[in-house]
């Protein structure tokens, strides 16, 4: 006959009040040490550095829209002078009227500035710049699809940021000094 | 006459053997959501405002560049010249091929400096770069 030894109960315990103190520690570091802040900004791609200017082929007249922002803070846009809110709005109806076009044929803004332009005035335009194109979109999504561009399936919203209203922001040459 | 007070029959305890679990979660969201401050900065600049901004979304493959009020340039730690740029911005190109550079510069600057550093950039072909701006409220 097997003799089964019996088993002494003991009571095992990993004595546990002590681990909230500690994950709060922990919890308070990273707190303290966390900061939350997106990166936000406004994206650009610069163009190819071009050795020689003089081989390039200049945009026909009706795809350009040049805007100018001068150290005194003027903005010529197309040779007309505009203030920097009226930017968007007179953008939106160039690129409005070109949706329909083939992709050769879109708008490029070409935005340029003095060497002593103010930066943050630069930064307004090239914001008016970005909301003519945001706003465009979302009213084309609207108008053509009665939704909101986000609500869209992936492949519309690619169609209408890739092939219908694509944003084309080139930087100009600077002049050289 | 005494009196004495009257007491629930049933336990008085709040129980608190899951307050752990509850903080850890807290801890992991934490642990998940932070970035360790990076760089020093060492330049003072006050970034512009705009209305028409985007997130950059994938922070890795970005790659700063401060301009301060007083015209320091600064990528990374450093200080740098104007000179250098092309060479570090290079090597993080090289790195990261399709390295994001943003700009925080002082919204009080001239475009002048702004202009030489992409300028810069276009030589080395890191060609994305992004305009670090505060949402206007």
């Amino acid at each position: 006959m097997a003799l089964m030894k019996k088993k002494k109960e003991r009571e095992t315990k990993i004595p546990d009040a002590g681990m909230s103190d500690i994950v709060f520690l922990l919890l308070l570091f990273f707190l303290v040490s966390t900061t939350i802040d997106v990166d936000t900004g406004i994206g650009l791609t610069l163009p190819e550095y071009q050795e020689n200017i003089e081989n390039t082929v200049p945009l026909s007249a009706d795809r350009l829209a040049a805007l100018l922002v001068n150290e005194n803070g003027d903005v010529l846009l197309n040779k007309k002078v505009i203030a920097i809110p009226q930017i968007k709005e007179t953008l939106k109806l160039r690129i409005r009227e070109k949706i329909d076009l083939p992709k050769n044929k879109k708008l490029v803004v070409s935005v340029k500035t003095d060497r002593k332009t103010n930066y943050n005035l630069y930064i307004q335009a090239l914001d008016q710049v970005k909301g003519a194109y945001f706003e465009t979109r979302e009213e084309y999504a609207m108008s053509t699809y009665g939704a909101e561009l986000n609500d869209l399936d992936a492949d519309v919203q690619d169609d209408i940021r890739k092939n219908k209203i694509p944003m084309i922001i080139s930087i100009a040459e600077p002049e050289k000094i | 006459m005494k009196f004495e007070k009257k007491r629930a029959a049933s336990k008085q305890e709040i129980p608190t053997s899951s307050m752990p679990d509850i903080i850890f979660m807290l801890l992991l969201f934490f642990m998940v959501a932070t970035t360790m401050k990076e760089f020093d900065v060492l330049v003072t600049y006050k970034l512009p405002e705009a209305e028409a901004i985007e997130k950059i979304e994938n922070k890795r493959l970005v790659s700063y560049v401060w301009v301060g009020n007083d015209e320091r340039i600064q990528i990374n730690d450093n200080l740098v010249d104007m000179k250098e740029i092309g060479e570090i911005m290079y090597a993080r190109r090289v790195a990261i091929p399709n390295v994001i550079v943003s700009f925080r510069v002082d919204k009080g600057s001239d475009m002048g400096i702004v202009l030489d550093i992409q300028q810069e950039l276009r030589k080395v072909d890191a060609r994305r770069i992004n305009y670090s701006t505060l949402l206007k409220q």
